[in-house]
């Protein structure tokens, strides 16, 4: 296909050539439009050369090609994703066999009484802090011991009662979790610290 | 050499493949070096063309053999040759229908018009397009036309086989026939298909229908005449004459009556390239390519994350198996086998923690976008909304049912989006991958936000 176009380049540059002989007076009105076709056509050089250089790419990807040319390229790579995309089918279907063992309760488990542990060892002491940084908005700290689901429910209980958390930040260490976030109240309504402080201690207890 | 077109005897044969049959016979003039590219394509064949390779022999061209051959070996190559015959026909049915309509303008051949009704003229669509679908004869359990051509027991063809066999010899046969190429260009397709569907071919079993689309479709549009008609009966003649060469080539050729017709074929590939890509973006030639080339790359990591899965789950239930062999040996007392067994069970794991699983993949949708990496069993996990609503909860439900566990969470309002990054570890013991953790997200995203009303809380 480059063939084609270095054909037609050739086309462009003789048909240039035939205007100027012919019109060789006129040369200075033609300049724009010569100019015009000239960026033109290295813009369509440029756009040629792109395109044959991704199929270039495709093909080096695809293992089993045959012809190479243009049409064939498409081909291949259109066979070779849907022989992919089967493989991922059968896999994934393999895997959704596989599944269900009786193993991974008791890996629970064993993880949650870790945590536990690890945190008294250390130290940390669930905590709730509040503190008042604009007329509705609050920084709310929460450490809390992680257990699975937990922060899940965290979350579903503070949106229901009415507090969002615009930016939330949470890490994790040593079994214990650490929730920052800024908190605006959902339904317009100013927040007091102390409310809110007690709100959350009321909610941690529950979760 | 027509005359004895009469003399052919159609003995157990039905009328209609009588121009078939001696359509069949052109034999290739020099003998292939296909042998070893044949696959198990020509067995079922051999039985019903046995005789009429024999025939063959007689008028075949010995000087273009390059192969020296006993004559066993020439019949089989004959067959094979036969076989190919065969497929060609049944997949340039088109062609070989105009070649015998054209140069057999014999009284005999009206029973072609039957076997038109029977060659299904299919719509150009995506598969059609591809001349692998020609991988669909090659099933022995294919029951049209092939079954109607390879039902014919050839009897005694010396005269059959004479009659196309000529001809061919005057044409001066361009040495690269596109049809034979992209008939051998088929075969490597086999090499693709997985253990399971050895016998499917690539586009669900539907290929008994897709003759080549557009190049058959080319030649049998009312109101194009003879010379269509000619073109296929000459570049079908080149064609056959040439497939002894063995070239491993091999579509089908698609005879494109007009430069319009080729530039048409060739969008409506990139058309079909550009829907099977998820997130297409940029409806134009280049980016359809690149997207492909991602797509691809990304169904690479997934196939690789899912072998690395299933090897793993495999070893696991293994080793639990032999843990409970173990435990009721112990029951038994033999104590001896428990011992073996346990170094048994090392070399596997140590199998699985080598491999490193790793995947990357992104899904966009309308107004979400999730960015999924995985690492081992770390899971990183980009989401951004373009909606003003608070998906923290709802993802973090979601991660709970794939069973990730939570180590970090960073992110927040920021203008209109919603942007989250999770970290998060996978449970031991689950085997969660990349692409249903991006799917799901996505899913539930959207779901929630069809379902809750557009409002500025959450």
């Amino acid at each position: 296909m480059e063939f084609l176009g270095s054909a037609m380049n050739e086309l462009c540059f003789t048909q240039e050539s035939n205007r100027r002989g012919r019109l060789g007076r006129r040369k200075v009105e033609y300049d724009d439009t010569r100019e015009y076709k000239s960026k033109n056509l290295h813009a369509e050089r440029r756009r040629r050369q792109k395109l044959s250089d991704r199929l270039l790419a495709l093909r080096s990807m695809v293992p089993i090609i045959t012809n190479m040319n243009k049409a064939t390229i498409i081909e291949d790579a259109i066979t070779y994703i849907q022989e992919l995309q089967q493989n991922v089918k059968l896999l994934s279907d393999q895997l959704l066999e596989m599944e269900g063992s009786s193993e991974e309760a008791v890996q629970k488990r064993s993880d949650e009484i870790n945590a536990a542990e690890e945190m008294k060892q250390c130290g940390i002491m669930e905590d709730v802090q509040v503190t008042n940084i604009d007329r509705n908005k609050l920084w709310i700290k929460i450490i809390l011991e992680k257990k699975r689901g937990r922060f899940t429910r965290l979350i579903e209980a503070m949106t229901y009662l009415g507090l969002e958390l615009t930016d939330t930040n949470v890490a994790t260490s040593k079994g214990a979790m650490l929730v920052s976030s800024c908190v605006e109240g959902s339904y317009g309504d100013t927040l007091t610290v102390e409310q809110t402080k007690d709100l959350l201690l009321e909610i941690i207890k529950s979760i | 050499m027509y005359e004895e077109t009469g003399c052919f005897d159609p003995n157990s044969m039905v009328e209609g493949p009588d121009g078939l049959s001696q359509v069949l016979k052109p034999p290739p003039p020099p003998v292939p070096l296909m042998a070893g590219s044949t696959t198990n394509s020509h067995n079922s064949f051999e039985d019903n063309i046995k005789l009429s390779a024999e025939e063959l022999s007689y008028h075949h061209c010995n000087p273009h053999q390059e192969v020296d051959a006993s004559a066993a070996m020439d019949i089989q190559l004959q067959n094979q040759q036969m076989a190919f015959n065969t497929h060609l026909m049944q997949d340039s049915s088109n062609q070989v229908l105009a070649f015998a309509s054209s140069s057999l303008a014999d009284a005999s051949y009206t029973p072609t018009a039957d076997l038109l009704n029977l060659f299904h003229l299919p719509r150009c669509s995506a598969s059609s397009l591809l001349p692998n679908s020609s991988i669909s004869f090659t099933n022995p359990t294919h029951t049209t036309p092939l079954g109607l051509v390879g039902d014919l027991p050839m009897t005694d063809t010396a005269s059959a086989s004479s009659i196309l066999y000529d001809p061919l010899f005057h044409l001066n046969l361009p040495p690269q026939p596109p049809l034979f190429r992209e008939l051998f260009q088929s075969l490597p397709s086999h090499g693709y298909s997985l253990s399971g569907s050895r016998d499917s071919s690539l586009f669900g079993g539907g290929g008994d229908d897709h003759v080549e689309g557009s190049g058959g479709g080319g030649l049998y549009q009312d109101g194009d005449g003879e010379q269509q008609f000619d073109n296929g009966v000459l570049e079908f003649t080149w064609d056959m004459a040439c497939m002894g060469k063995g070239r491993k080539s091999g579509k089908i050729t698609k005879h494109f009556a007009t430069e319009r017709q080729r530039r048409q074929h060739l969008t409506d590939k990139y058309q079909a390239l550009r829907d099977l890509v998820p997130n297409p973006t940029k409806n134009d030639r280049a980016s359809v390519v690149g997207d492909a080339i991602n797509y691809i790359k990304e169904l690479l990591r997934n196939v690789n994350e899912l072998k690395i899965l299933v090897e793993r789950k495999r070893c696991a239930r293994e080793r639990r198996k032999r843990l409970k062999t173990e435990e009721d040996s112990i029951g038994n007392n033999v104590h001896e086998s428990s011992s073996i067994m346990k170094p048994l069970g090392d070399p596997d794991q140590s199998f699985n923690n080598g491999s490193l699983r790793s995947s990357w993949l992104q899904r966009k949708s309308k107004d979400t976008e999730v960015d999924v990496r995985i690492v081992d069993d770390e899971v990183t996990i980009k989401l951004v909304q373009r909606k003003k609503i608070n998906c923290l909860l709802i993802v973090s439900k979601v991660l709970d049912e794939l069973q990730l566990d939570l180590h970090h969470v960073a992110g927040g309002h920021i203008g209109d989006y919603y942007s989250f990054l999770f970290n998060t570890k996978i449970y031991e013991g689950s085997s969660v991958y990349a692409s249903a953790i991006a799917n799901k997200l996505i899913e539930v995203v959207d779901r929630h936000y069809a379902s809750t009303p557009s409002s500025g809380c959450y």
